[in-house]
């Protein structure tokens, strides 16, 4: 997971590598994501979330589709 | 994941905020008036269970997500510290997790640019026009969790 400044540079990073897209997120959208995503990580009284936690987690934020499935 | 397990991943994540680093397993075990096998054998659980990552066959640990204790191009002020995240997410995962603002220094992939991105009450305040990419899917990250 990597930031990279425009979509011109996902195309020419993407080449460079051979890769296969996977999948482009706004900075903002990974602030939103990250900020959620690890909120609760310090929590004294944390538990691992349940993978459907996880997923309703993901789904809440509009990260839907086969891409975005943990199972 | 036990009561033990848990009360090990509550103190590994309270040294790192309190020092920046990770306890290795001795010190672990002496904070938690247990023995360095039980820790060891904690810290190899919490790895399986990717509540923890560990450097390969080792029980030294390398991530306690979001923050990470080996170089990677994604360097973070929060909380009064400077740490790594493993990746972009991770990164901006760091302020999110210590509940506060952050600045991420970071790199593009793609040529190398030095890129900036601050949080402020949540928000982004700069950065806001970068890009991520995220190559792997979701179910495919914890098959190489520093590839993804």
């Amino acid at each position: 997971m990597v930031f990279l400044r425009s979509e011109e540079h996902v195309t020419r990073w993407l080449a460079a590598g051979g890769w296969e897209p996977g999948v482009t997120l706004t900075a903002p959208k990974l602030n939103e994501l990250a900020r959620t995503w690890w909120w609760t990580r310090l929590d004294p009284g944390w538990r691992p979330r349940t993978a459907a936690e996880s997923q309703a987690l993901l789904d809440a934020l509009g990260l839907t589709g086969d891409f975005w499935q943990l199972a | 994941m036990d009561a033990f397990d848990l009360d090990v991943r509550r103190h590994v994540y309270f040294a790192v905020v309190a020092s920046g680093r990770p306890p290795s397993v001795s010190e672990a075990a002496s904070a938690l008036r247990a023995s360095e096998e039980e820790v060891a054998h904690a810290y190899r659980r919490l790895h399986d269970a990717h509540a923890l990552v560990l450097f390969p066959g080792t029980t030294e640990i390398w991530m306690a997500n979001p923050f990470c204790f080996a170089p990677t191009p994604h360097r973070v002020e929060a909380g009064g510290r400077i740490w790594t995240g493993t990746c972009c997410w991770d990164a901006l995962g760091i302020p999110g997790a210590l509940h506060g603002d952050g600045r991420v220094e970071s790199v593009c992939a793609c040529c190398g640019e030095a890129l900036s991105l601050v949080v402020a009450d949540g928000a982004l305040t700069e950065g806001a026009d970068l890009l991520a990419h995220i190559l792997v899917p979701a179910r495919r990250w914890w098959e190489d969790i520093g590839f993804t």
